[in-house]
This record gives C-alpha cells, sequence and structure tokens, in this order.
C-alpha cells in the first residue's frame, strides 16, 4: 500500500509544487516588507499566505476527488487495477494519502505562520505592546478566553473526523456514478448530486445524535466513514468495470 | 491454467460475451480471432478482472481472478493507459514496484530494441511508440499468462519482427500466451492454437496442425469462411 500511496502522491505533486512556489513568492514579499519598511509589501505578503493557506489546503483536499475521478473514467484505471491490488487497498491509499497531505499541509502553513508571527512581533515591538493590552481590555471587562488542550484536541478530531467523511462520501459518489454510467459525459455531475445528498443525509443523522460532546459527533462521523469505505470498497471489487 | 465457464457480458440489451467457456493451457500460444465489436477484448478485460461479467467468472488456477491472480498474468491493452507525466523510464519503475516478475534489465533491452529511450515522455508518443512501449513493458514480465490485445497494431514491419520474437522467446512450457491481432498472416507464423470468436460467441477453437491435417484447412481459409459471406456454412461445418 505504500508504493499505491507514492504514486497518489506523485499525481499531485505538481499542484503542490505550484502552491509553495506560490507560497515562497508571498512570504518573499512579506519579509522584503519587513525589512524595506513597505507597508504594501507586508500587506501582499500577509495576504498571500492566507489565501495559500486557506485556499491551498482546501485544493489538496479536493485534488484527491478529481485524481480519483480522473482514474475511474479514462483508461488511466488500468494502471491501478492491473497491480496485485483489491480495491479496499487502491482506496485506502487514496484516503490516507489525502489525509497525511492535508495534515502536512496544514503543519507547514502553521509552523510558517508562527514563525511569520514572531519576526513580526520582533520587527514591530510596538505591535507586542498593542497584542498586550488587547488581553488587558479582554480581561477588564471579564471576557476570558480559556483555551484549554482537551479543547484543541477535540476541535482537531472534529475537523479530521469530518474531512475524512467529506472525503469518502465524495469517492463512494464517484464510484457510484462511474458503475452506472461509465463513460458518460454526465458522470461528474452525477458524481456531484449523489455527492451532496450523501453528505446531506450524514448531517442529519449527526445533527440528530444528543448533544453530548464534540467526540460523539467526531464517533458518528468515523462511522459513516468506515461504512462508506466498505461499501466503496466492496463495489469496486465487484461491480465496477472500467 | 486460466479458464472461464459460461462467462457472459451484457451491455443493456447488447451481448458483448455470450456463454463462453474456454481453457488455456501453459506452453501454447493462442490467436483470439475475430473482427472488431466481436468480443476479444471484453473478453481478455474480464480475465484480468478490469471488466465484470454479468453471469460466469474467469478462474485462474481454480481460484476466481483478483488481485493475486494479476500477479502471473500480464495484460496489454490496445489503449494507452499510462499516466501522462510518466516517462518510459518512470513506467519501468512503476511496473517494477508492483509486478516481481519484472525485468528492469529486459524491459531496457526491449526498449532499446524497440528504438525508444527511457527519458521519452509517454504523452508525446506516437501511436506506433505508444505500442512499442506498451509491448516492451508487457513482455519485460515473466508472466504465466500473456495476454496481449491487438499487439501489432501500428507496429512497423521490423518492430513486428521483434515483437514476435519476444514473443516465441516467453512461450516456456509453464506459460500461455494469448494475442488477438486481424493480422492473421503474421500470427499463424507463432500461434499453436486459434480461437474463433463472432458475436461474443466461442465458434472454434482447436490446434492449427488439427485444423489442416483434418479439415485441410489453414488457419486463414477458416477465418475466411467464420467471418466471411460463408460464415453460417463454416460454423455449421465446426
Amino acid at each position: 500500500m505504500l508504493k499505491l500511496m507514492k504514486y497518489e502522491f506523485r499525481k499531485t505533486m505538481f499542484s503542490k509544487t505550484i502552491l509553495l512556489v506560490i507560497t515562497v513568492i508571498a512570504e518573499l514579499l512579506l519579509l522584503a516588507g519587513i525589512v524595506l519598511d513597505r507597508d504594501n509589501g507586508i500587506g501582499f505578503g500577509i495576504v498571500g499566505l492566507v489565501l495559500c493557506a486557506s485556499f491551498g489546503i482546501l485544493y489538496i483536499g479536493l485534488e484527491s476527488l478529481l485524481v480519483f475521478q480522473k482514474d475511474l473514467n479514462t483508461k488511466q484505471s488500468y494502471m491501478l487495477f492491473l497491480t496485485p491490488n483489491n480495491c479496499f487497498q487502491i482506496l485506502g491509499a487514496k484516503v490516507i494519502e489525502n489525509g497525511l497531505s492535508i495534515l502536512l499541509g496544514g503543519c507547514f502553513f502553521l509552523v510558517l505562520g508562527i514563525l511569520d508571527y514572531t519576526i513580526v512581533l520582533t520587527h514591530y515591538g510596538e505591535l507586542k505592546d498593542l497584542l498586550t493590552m488587547m488581553k488587558l481590555l479582554f480581561s477588564s471587562i471579564q471576557i476570558e478566553i480559556n483555551i484549554t488542550t482537551i479543547d484543541v484536541i477535540v476541535v482537531v478530531l472534529e475537523l479530521l473526523s469530518s474531512w475524512l467523511m467529506t472525503i469518502v462520501t465524495g469517492m463512494l459518489a464517484i464510484v457510484l456514478s462511474a458503475t452506472l454510467f461509465a463513460g458518460k459525459r454526465f458522470s461528474g455531475f452525477v458524481s456531484f448530486v449523489i455527492f451532496l445528498l450523501m453528505t446531506w443525509g450524514c448531517m442529519t443523522v449527526i445533527n440528530h445524535l444528543p448533544e453530548l460532546s464534540g467526540l460523539l459527533d467526531s464517533l458518528a462521523a468515523l462511522v459513516f466513514t468506515t461504512l462508506m469505505y466498505l461499501i466503496a470498497g466492496w463495489i469496486m471489487e465487484r461491480k465496477l468495470s472500467v | 491454467m486460466l479458464e472461464c465457464n459460461e462467462i457472459t457480458k451484457s451491455y443493456g440489451k447488447k451481448l458483448a460475451v455470450d456463454h463462453v467457456t474456454m481453457k488455456l493451457e501453459p506452453g501454447h500460444i493462442y490467436a483470439m480471432l475475430g473482427p472488431n465489436g466481436s468480443g476479444k477484448t471484453t473478453l481478455m478485460k474480464m480475465a484480468v478482472g478490469l471488466v465484470k461479467p454479468s453471469s460466469g467468472e474467469f478462474t485462474y488456477q481454480g481460484n476466481p481472478v483478483d488481485k493475486e491472480s494479476r500477479r502471473a498474468i500480464a495484460y496489454m491493452s490496445t489503449e494507452p493507459y499510462f499516466y501522462s507525466w510518466m516517462t518510459a523510464s518512470d513506467v519501468g519503475k512503476y511496473y517494477r514496484d508492483f509486478f516481481a516478475d519484472f525485468s528492469m534489465e529486459r524491459y531496457l533491452y526491449l526498449l532499446e530494441r524497440m528504438e525508444l529511450t527511457p527519458d521519452m515522455k509517454t504523452k508525446t508518443l506516437s501511436s506506433g511508440m505508444m505500442a512499442k512501449l506498451k509491448i516492451a513493458v508487457t513482455m519485460a514480465r515473466k508472466a504465466k499468462v500473456y495476454l496481449l490485445d491487438e499487439p501489432l497494431n501500428g507496429i512497423d514491419l521490423l518492430a513486428r519482427d521483434v515483437i514476435l520474437q519476444s514473443v516465441i522467446e516467453e512461450c516456456t512450457p509453464d506459460a500461455a500466451l494469448v494475442i488477438s491481432s486481424h493480422l492473421v498472416d503474421e500470427l499463424v507464423r507463432i500461434v499453436d492454437t486459434a480461437i474463433f470468436i463472432k458475436e461474443g460467441r466461442l465458434v472454434l477453437m482447436g490446434e492449427v496442425e488439427d485444423f489442416r491435417t483434418q479439415m485441410g484447412k489453414s488457419v486463414v481459409d477458416l477465418y475466411r469462411e467464420i467471418y466471411g459471406h460463408t460464415g453460417a456454412e463454416a460454423e455449421s461445418e465446426v
């Protein structure tokens, strides 16, 4: 399965490289703006980095679905289905590669953000004073912002499980569409409609769960994810012709 | 070795493969013959699991075809299927990563004989060069069953000789080769068994030598009879 993941990563390397290049340009703009004391450079740099982080991560996540759609609807599918791997392995490699790419991308931008934040605060000492004043102001009007480590973990788990469910739902929609409407021009549109319907169904069930904790929502999402992964793998193994 | 039993594939109302039963034995080179749309490609794709049958199944060594059988069955399709970002070298590395029976040495040797170089990009190859690349990477495997779908299409005369030569080299007592082609004259030089497929049905299968001695007919004669205007008469004879 590692070999499958290697080639899944390779398929998306071009877009990741483009994202990296744009990020580097934005970072250089920011650093140049700080060094040369140019507000425009700093502004463009920050905007560029925020856009790269947000839309870049989103695109990395969604690209795996675009690649999967292409894999199932063109003859390039032979490259996967002629190998001695079953469909659960093929699908699993795609899901894991997608998750790892997002995790690594997220960590990269987080570290970059922390570094840039530190550089900006160091260079603009008065900004640090401003942030300290803002904290004191919130405290004085009794707005306490208490974020514990547990809260962070729960939120991260919720985000991850929710994203995983989105990706696997998308993959199941693509598998269903490819199985039923192989080669037809509107199969991409059908995939999207099936995806919307399944997502709506899953979210409806999750929203009706008792509001005990965010962990319960994450667990429900993981259960749905597992179920959809098994269904998608079974359909690919037994019914899908490429 | 590789066999199918009453295998059928339908696409809506169209029956692409109609209750075909056949058995492929090691040590033989089979010619799978039939006009376009006769079901040869569908049959081959079902043998490797790319297409799922409507009924019946293919088995390899007694087990339904699955990921394990793909370790031993090498399939070459008519269509180009390599990833567009790949070079010929990348194609070789991909096959080396997934197929234990793949020989990079033999692959590079076949590339050279096909007048291809490892740095050639797959997206820039002509149809003839792509056909040669597919053959090279398929025949570089030491498989137990080779299924070659129209391997001679778009190939120049000299390269055809190279392909046919590599096919003969791979025909060991423990391997079976199936080649589908319209170039019956070229194939009969190397095959020992012919399979005739018409409108999804297996109409005739037998050894080339038996056709000659028992029926007094060559494979080319039978091809003309089965698929020509006297097709109905020829089928009733066999």
